[in-house]
């Protein structure tokens, strides 16, 4: 289920919250529990049985990894720190097992569906376990809390990451109110008119690149489609984060943002500070400066920033054109390092942005092209060095034509200026009016377009 | 914000809508399930196995009973009815000025073949993205002239063409039955014969998508765009309407589009369009009988 379907808009959404609120305080926990397996066995019911055996294994691991043994003699401590780090490395090796095994299926098996978020729900398990065993949070005895907190159904999809600690509180005890859901309410309404909207209009002069081929678009042409894809990824995803952050807020939870304008960065470095910023934190946590981070000279950041890279790489996918991705992304990254030294280049205001927006849409064609071959004809169009087969000319004034205004809007909202009007706006009557009128545009919208996301599905 | 919500929720929400559509969508999805493991038609769609030329014919026969009837004469011929205007008539190659006065009306197949076609400035195109028998008349298009928009009836109406390709079927696969499409089919050509009364008509063969599109599981198959090509051909006259089906030229031997040729397993792409306009320029109508 979507949060931009009707399934979930207008019947889960309504439904969930009327009996989440009539449930007692006490067992409000139990009600989000219901709801967030509702909500997963609406995608899939056969992966229902992998996700119960692996809660239950991860439940009692962490009860495991947490035993402190600060009472025991010395000898013992020794025995059960051994004990601890064998089944650390153990639970760290079955999660991703378990990820590597569904991703493998879907990319080179039978292309069997995986299951809902179970990238995220491995590395949101993963966090909780090595939190605990390093101590930096106490182990859940509540099996419950801790299914909440794995499986809450805002962020299952796709994110935002929480690491354990921060939401422990709220696990435990949190306000459900009305000014809560208003404000989550608000925050959801703009996350959903940046998917419907903004996402899932831009989109289609992305998929008519793809439909008419690459090979047979003109530069220009494939260089506004590599721009109309950066700009639907990002509504799409920062727009479900911020769907989420809101869905989070009505419940009553303060889940992070993910996403901070990343296209006004003016590095590769600083874009992927401001994009999925949760994911970027884990893999800072708990990769990156477990193995030394920048503290140990040049050569072995590079080598810790390159391990950092694959692993993302690997996360988003496992086809060769992921390891492009990352592997482009890393060299710009390594070459900032340097650069950045020089004084004359800090000053530089412009032409960082220019590279930024230039380099960044080229890599999301690396990410966005799963085929190698379509990868190097796209490349070689956009760098005009491949001869191109029955281009048609002035194809890109007429995507403008059809397009402008969109093309417009999104970047506008690319902006840090839409998020100040909103913040410094929000709780004005005419903006919530706007906003009760946007959500039932997007409805609209949904339901004009059917089930499907996107128009391209007519012919 | 909370009360204009709620308002808007009893005022304009039918739940029963929202209720019955969860409930299909479950059904689809256990129909979906059950579908997964073993392939089964839907009942009273005849099936069609390998694209086999007897059963081809049967299920074409089937399906336009009642319209062959009405519109086309020699239904009773039997034989094969889809190969059977490829034997009979007698086409030329022409150039592009052939379709000088030409009308090409459809979907977004059409509109593929207005930007990759190299006809734009040459014949003249009513296509729509979603375009389907059933609203083709009533469909809006640029009229020509700056921003107005015309129903292509207006257009038909206003400007005398020699040819009129006509290309629409896919998005109506899952609207009506076989039937009640070619019913529809019918009573347009006839529309438009009297519209323009000295063109000839191309009934063009809905264009198949790829075995893997056809497999997805939901209305589009090759066995229904077969079933209703089938019915299809039937109303080809061979006087003034014809019937082309340009599928050999772009599907392979199983039958399904090439899946080299296409993204999305529906449209070809730009780079392969001229294969279709070159099967267009080999299979022109050379004299045609002036009107009685």
């Amino acid at each position: 289920m979507l949060f931009s379907s009707i399934e979930f808009l207008l019947f889960f959404l309504p439904l969930f919250f009327i009996l989440y609120g009539c449930t007692p305080s006490r067992y409000k926990n139990m009600a989000l529990l219901a709801g967030s397996l509702f909500f997963y066995a609406s995608g899939d019911l056969r992966h229902l049985p992998f996700l119960a055996a692996s809660l239950a294994v991860n439940y009692f691991l962490g009860l495991h990894l947490g035993v402190s043994g600060r009472k025991n003699g010395r000898r013992d401590k020794e025995k059960i720190h051994r004990r601890r780090r064998r089944l650390l490395v153990l639970a760290v090796a079955g999660n991703l097992a378990g990820l590597v095994f569904f991703k493998v299926r879907e990319t080179f098996g039978s292309g069997a569906e995986m299951p809902l978020g179970i990238s995220f729900y491995t590395f949101q398990m993963l966090s909780y376990l090595i939190d605990v065993y390093r101590g930096d949070a106490p182990r859940e005895r509540s099996l419950v809390r801790l299914a909440d907190y794995a499986l809450l159904f805002p962020r299952m999809g796709s994110g935002p990451i929480v690491r354990y600690p921060d939401i422990r509180g709220e696990l435990a005890e949190r306000r459900f109110g009305l000014e809560d859901i208003q404000s989550g309410l608000k925050w959801f309404v703009v996350g959903l008119s940046a998917k419907v909207l903004l996402a899932d209009r831009i989109g289609i002069l992305w998929q008519e690149a793809q439909t008419a081929g690459f090979v047979s678009l003109s530069t220009p042409m494939i260089w506004l489609s590599a721009i109309a894809y950066s700009m639907k990824l990002y509504f799409d995803f920062c727009g479900y984060s911020v769907m989420a952050v809101g869905l989070g807020r009505m419940l009553g939870f303060r889940l992070p943002e993910n996403f901070r304008t990343p296209y006004m960065a003016r590095t590769v470095r600083d874009f992927y500070r401001r994009w999925h910023i949760t994911l970027g934190k884990w893999f800072c946590r708990y990769v990156y400066i477990p193995l030394g981070g920048s503290r140990r000279g040049e050569l072995r950041t590079a080598a810790n920033l390159l391990c950092v890279w694959l692993l993302t790489a690997l996360w988003h996918g496992l086809t060769p054109n992921f390891l492009i991705w990352g592997g482009v992304l890393w060299l710009c990254i390594v070459a900032e390092r340097q650069l950045g030294r020089i004084p004359a280049v800090k000053r530089l205001k412009v032409l960082p942005h220019l590279y930024l927006w230039a380099v960044i849409p080229v890599t999301w064609m690396c990410f966005a092209i799963t085929d190698l071959g379509q990868l190097g004809v796209c490349l070689g169009r956009m760098f005009g060095v491949l001869e191109g087969i029955n281009v048609r000319s002035g194809d890109w004034i007429d995507a403008l034509r059809r397009y402008g205004l969109l093309f417009a809007a999104s970047f506008a909202g690319c902006t840090p200026v839409v998020r100040g009007l909103y913040r410094r706006w929000k709780d004005c009557r005419l903006v919530e009016l706007l906003l009760v009128v946007l959500f039932w545009v997007c409805v609209w919208r949904i339901t004009v377009e059917g089930k499907n996301p996107f128009m391209y599905l007519h012919f | 914000m909370l009360l204009v919500f709620g308002t808007f929720y009893m005022a304009f929400v039918d739940p029963e809508r929202i209720y019955a559509r969860a409930f299909a969508d479950l059904h689809g999805w256990v129909k979906g399930r059950a579908g997964e493991e073993r392939f089964s038609p839907e009942p009273g769609q005849p099936s069609v196995t390998d694209g086999d030329g007897a059963s081809f014919a049967a299920a074409g026969e089937d399906v336009s009973g009642p319209d062959a009837a009405s519109s086309a004469e020699e239904a009773g011929e039997g034989g094969l009815p889809a190969s059977r205007g490829a034997e009979e008539v007698a086409y030329v190659s022409v150039g592009d000025d052939y379709f000088a006065d030409a009308v090409f009306i459809g979907d977004s197949r059409i509109v593929g073949m207005y930007e990759y076609g190299g006809l734009e400035e040459t014949a003249r195109f009513c296509a729509e993205t979603g375009m389907t028998i059933y609203k083709l008349l009533e469909t809006e298009v640029p009229s020509g002239e700056g921003r107005e928009k015309a129903t292509v009836e207006e257009i038909l109406s206003g400007q005398t063409f020699g040819k009129v390709y006509l290309m629409v079927g896919i998005n109506e696969l899952g609207t009506g039955t076989p039937e009640t499409f070619l019913a529809k089919y019918a009573e347009v050509v006839e529309r438009i014969r009297e519209l323009q009364p000295d063109a000839v008509i191309y009934i063009q063969g809905i264009i198949k998508v790829t075995d893997a599109r056809s497999a997805q599981g939901d209305y589009i198959t090759n066995e229904g765009i077969e079933e209703r090509n089938a019915g299809l051909s039937l109303l080809a006259d061979n006087v003034r309407v014809y019937y082309l089906d340009v599928n050999p030229v772009v599907c392979d031997g199983t039958g399904g589009l090439i899946p080299d040729y296409t993204f999305d397993g529906v449209h070809l792409k730009a780079q392969y369009i001229p294969l279709w306009k070159e099967y267009l320029e080999e299979h022109a109508v050379g004299n045609v009988p002036e009107t009685e």
